[in-house]
């Protein structure tokens, strides 16, 4: 036994799909330590928040400030307002409304906003101009007039005859340390449609998804087992029997029967371990054929014929004498159909046939709603990437492992 | 062997034929010229089942649309077009304002005599006469809507009609703004079609109801061109008389309107924003993205949110044949937990006013609604939402706790409470919403789980009075329309509607209250304004207090998104032309097709 599981270890295949697994499985269980908390908490409002660190407005304005004079300050505050492509924009609002531009420099911006303000008249409409332009014209304007020149900004606060009271003045200067801040927050990977935290519901997700991969392989590879042992062992009429039902399970595809079932459980009834036990029942024909295929070349060997001459039990003879020689082989199978499972729930959940979605977040429902929201559409690529890249390492890493293990036992892949 | 090559052969040649079939239907499509076609989206989903004025099940979103807010009249015509922005009725068929008998129990209306049908003949009084009939006879959507109310129409002459109105005992007429909403909402058909209908059926009935009647003779300005399970389009009908000048004075711009059809809303938004839909009625999240990060030249008819006029409120509605239900302490309870903000902000992406700024009631965010009951009467009734503390102090002062441990509430009785709250499958913003009813029970210790079944087992089961399947379900009141807000209180809670098999038509969970009955018959026939405010504001008292429903935010009813790829000049706010954002086709909001332009270049 120690050998073997050397042996295994031996195998750098295996070995990278065991590290990728386990750092998987380590980050479901170490970072909840750190960041507790229910992962379905919505903890803003508004949808896809970027991933980023969001610093408190509200505390920073009370936070000390240190100055600093930048030479490239202003120049950056006034990109955000008004970039290359909206300067000739205006330009080009102007030439519509016949007037004179000859001789404006477009990157002098005082030249270009007094013009620009002298002329500009919002409910204006320039021939062959569509109203999605005209729109965004206006929207160009209020961004302008609220372009702060000044100096500095007061804040202000009500005070007891609702008079508005200076609290703070802000000078274009000012900086605060983001530490010296009372509440300051990192989104690694922003929020969803629901404003919750991605990376938080990522990770429990995670969890759930394994726990549903784990309980469908078991179930898949125990009923597939018992069956392919039993019919391959026992064969005659028990062997006719159980075929014909595999074979009727195998050519109807397996996808379709976990879609017709899942939609005639309806959705209340649809918990995750009852996802995980559709799964499971409904993809255990491909072992139960390799295991009696196995144990059919297995049955005439001279140890399983001296047990038989012994009167040992069957129970006893399938346990001792056929099991461990295909033990190897149901772990290899067993970790496949882990990995199955879980692109199947990912695939039915895609499919809004998932398990409801109130109570735990699975990896396909994280999809589901990141696609009736159009986060694919719109470049939220936070809400339905990380999702996608996870499951994908995950049957990576399990399938890394399947091949190492085969490697290591499958006697015509040994180097 | 030789039988094989042949076999093979012939094979391969109907493969290539296939293939070809459907590159053929595929042309047949696209075959419309786009510059001469405004295509719309968010309306038609699935296949046309018939063109049938008078009908049911028409499944026909473009052709056969009636509603008292804006009857979709791009093929057949409503005697008045409604327009939501000002409450007017601007005559359609009809020729000047309707004239009322001093005590409003009849009304005379007089047709426009330019008006024909699209086989030549004159619109006369008797095809409105014949067309009232028929919907009598049928029981269709008009007849049931308005029997009540009507009580029979008469010819005058070729062009003039009365109607007469039902009265009460005093002698008062029920209401006379049921029949403002028939001017504006019922199709007019013609007389000798409807003759031919009812022979070719033999009278019957349900085959006169189901007909596919692509030979209805119509009078708008357009009519069937093609019509699969791809795309559904109309053409323009040259001769249409709405050019005369005593109309419009010009045809519509486009020559063909068309609509594919689109498996979701998800599909829709991604025709939409590659510019193959120019006019859509769809819900777009975070559609400012749109324009703002994306540089699509989209618009909606407001600049700012909520871009469209909210007109009406998509409700939760509490299913009282539940009897757990039935107390109203844990109908307000769950519905002052619900964090409204959040869905306003998450589950339609801000596309709504707040009940902060809109404080809830039956009416709906309109100046002229909120005018009609008095805000500081019922203010301390109203709930903006996210009261956890105060929905758990509710429930713990009326006995619901938790006896077996299970972290949910019991009744008081000790009976388990596990409730489903359900709409559409697919329908992307009340899923969100509801998905945020049942966090909200999460909190407060109730169990609610989600459901969404697909649209078609949905609306069988919360139209059937009896059901007990969904004990919280979405549903959207009317909008605007001339007998509103008093339709929209009846929906809320009139008993009228307790007990009526296939209700689709309001009060979906079965509330009864008999003072309402009583608010209900008087405000019809109340004039004094003063009077009026006290019905009004008692009725939302009790709306408020047994809360049998809860809205959870506002909606236009009616608004459209537009891609100005190929077409321009769709009406915006405050752009002169005084057209209401319906789509460019319900109600007023038609005049904007003669308003299109082509975009240049």
């Amino acid at each position: 036994m120690k050998n073997t599981i050397r042996q295994v270890f031996h195998s750098p295949k295996f070995l990278v799909g065991f590290i990728i697994f386990v750092a998987i499985l380590l980050l479901t269980i170490i970072y909840p330590i750190f960041n507790p908390g229910n992962p379905l908490q919505q903890i803003g409002l508004g949808t896809f928040a970027p991933p980023g660190t969001y610093v408190s407005l509200y505390d920073a304005v009370t936070t000390g400030t240190s100055t600093f004079r930048l030479d490239d300050a202003e120049a950056n505050r006034l990109a955000q307002v008004l970039t290359d492509d909206d300067r000739i924009s205006m330009v080009n609002w102007l030439t519509a409304m016949d007037v004179d531009v000859s001789g404006l420099d477009i990157s002098d911006t005082e030249a270009l906003l007094e013009v620009w303000f002298a002329n500009y008249d919002s409910t204006a409409r320039p021939e062959g101009m569509t109203n999605a332009q005209r729109n965004y014209y206006v929207r160009l304007n209020n961004n302008l007039l609220s372009m702060s020149t000044a100096e500095s900004l007061t804040v202000t606060q009500p005070d007891d005859e609702g008079e508005p009271e200076e609290v703070a003045e802000i000078s274009d200067t000012d900086y605060v340390n983001v530490n010296d801040v009372a509440n300051v927050i990192t989104l690694p990977l922003g929020t969803d449609n629901f404003g919750r935290d991605v990376l938080k519901e990522l990770v429990s997700a995670i969890g759930t998804s394994l726990l549903i991969g784990l309980v469908a392989g078991c179930i898949a590879t125990f009923i597939g087992l018992l069956l392919g042992l039993l019919s391959g062992y026992v064969g005659g009429v028990l062997d006719d029997i159980v075929m014909f039902i595999t074979n009727i399970f195998t050519v109807i595809p397996s996808f379709v029967l976990l879609i017709l079932i899942n939609y005639s459980i309806g959705q209340e009834n649809r918990g995750a371990m009852v996802v995980a036990l559709v799964i499971g029942l409904t993809s255990w024909t491909w072992t139960t054929r390799s295991v009696r295929s196995q144990v059919i070349s297995l049955r005439n060997r001279d140890h399983v014929n001296l047990s038989k001459l012994s009167g040992h039990s069957l129970v006893r003879i399938v346990l001792t004498d056929i099991l461990p020689y295909i033990a190897s082989y149901v772990v290899m199978a067993f970790i496949l159909q882990i990995s199955s499972a879980i692109l199947s729930e990912a695939q039915l959940s895609l499919l809004g046939l998932g398990p409801k979605t109130t109570e735990v977040p699975t990896l396909g429902l994280m999809m589901n709603w990141a696609m009736l929201y159009s986060a694919h559409l719109g470049g939220k690529w936070w809400a339905y990437f990380p999702v996608i890249g996870v499951i994908a390492l995950i049957s990576f890493s399990l399938n890394l492992m399947n091949t190492g293990l085969d490697q290591v036992f499958n006697p015509t892949l040994r180097d | 062997m030789k039988i094989r090559k042949l076999l093979s052969l012939l094979l391969a040649l109907t493969m290539l034929l296939s293939v070809a079939g459907v590159a053929s239907a595929e042309t047949a499509v696209t075959d419309l010229p786009r510059n001469e076609t405004l295509y719309f989206g968010g309306q038609q989903w699935g296949t046309v089942n018939s063109w049938n004025p008078v009908g049911t099940n028409q499944n026909n979103a473009m052709g056969t649309t009636t509603n008292p807010s804006g009857s979709r009249t791009i093929m057949f015509e409503t005697l008045y077009m409604y327009n939501l922005l000002d409450g007017s009725m601007v005559p359609l068929l009809a020729d000047g304002d309707p004239v009322w008998a001093e005590d409003q129990t009849s009304v005379t209306v007089t047709l426009n005599d330019a008006a024909i049908w699209s086989d030549g003949t004159d619109v006369t009084s008797a095809d409105v006469v014949r067309t009232w009939e028929i919907s009598l006879q049928l029981n269709n959507t008009a007849g049931a809507n308005y029997s009540p109310f009507i009580e029979s129409i008469e010819a005058v002459d070729d062009l003039t009609f009365t109607i007469n109105l039902t009265t009460n005992e005093a002698g008062q007429p029920v209401n006379p703004l049921k029949v403002e909403d028939f001017l504006v909402a019922t199709f007019v058909a013609q007389a000798a079609w409807l003759d031919t209908l009812e022979e070719r059926n033999n009278g019957d009935t349900v085959a006169m109801l189901n007909d596919e009647a692509l030979d209805a003779p119509y009078t708008g300005p357009y009519g069937p061109y093609l019509s699969n399970d791809q795309l559904v389009a109309f053409v323009r009908n040259d001769n249409y008389w709405g050019q005369d000048e005593s109309m419009w004075g010009s045809l519509p711009v486009p020559k063909y309107i068309a609509h594919t059809i689109y498996a979701d809303n998800a599909q829709t938004e991604v025709a939409f924003r590659q510019g193959e839909i120019d006019v859509g009625q769809i819900f777009v999240p975070n559609v400012q993205d749109l324009w703002e990060e994306e540089g699509l030249p989209v618009s909606g008819y407001m600049l700012e949110e909520p871009y469209g006029i909210c007109l009406t409120m998509p409700t939760a509605w509490y299913n009282l044949n539940n009897p757990i239900l039935q107390d109203a302490t844990l109908r307000k309870a769950i519905a002052i937990a619900v964090d409204y903000d959040a869905i306003i902000e998450n589950a339609i992406t801000n596309q709504s006013p707040t009940f902060e700024e809109v404080p809830r009631s039956c009416m709906n965010p309109t100046e002229v609604e909120q005018a009609l009951y008095d805000h500081e009467a019922v203010a301390d009734l109203q709930w903006t939402g996210n009261d956890i503390e105060g929905a758990i102090a509710m429930l713990e002062e009326a006995g619901y706790v938790d006896v077996d441990g299970d972290g949910y509430r019991e009744t008081p009785d000790g009976e388990k409470i596990t409730l489903t709250a359900v709409c559409p499958n697919g329908w992307t913003d009340w899923q969100a919403a509801i998905e945020l009813v049942a966090a909200a029970g999460q909190n407060i210790g109730i169990e609610i789980t989600t459901l969404y079944p697909e649209s078609s087992t949905y609306s069988t089961v919360y139209s059937n009075p009896n059901q007990t399947e969904y004990d919280i379900f979405m549903q959207s009141p009317d909008g605007a329309g001339p007998s509103q807000p008093w339709g929209r209180i009846r929906q809320f809670m009139s008993s009228d509607f307790v007990g009526l098999e296939n209700n689709f038509s309001g009060n979906y969970g079965q509330y009864s209250n008999e003072r309402i009955d009583e608010i209900l018959a008087l405000i019809p026939i109340t004039t004094d304004e003063e009077e009026l405010t006290a019905l009004y504001t008692e009725a939302v008292e009790i709306y408020l207090t047994e809360v049998p429903s809860f809205s959870l935010m506002y909606r236009p009813q009616f608004f459209h998104f537009v891609n100005e790829s190929v077409w321009t000049n769709f009406p915006y706010q405050d752009d002169g032309t005084n057209i209401p954002p319906t789509d460019c086709t319900d109600g007023y909001g038609i005049a904007a097709l003669y308003n299109l332009q082509l975009v240049e270049g």
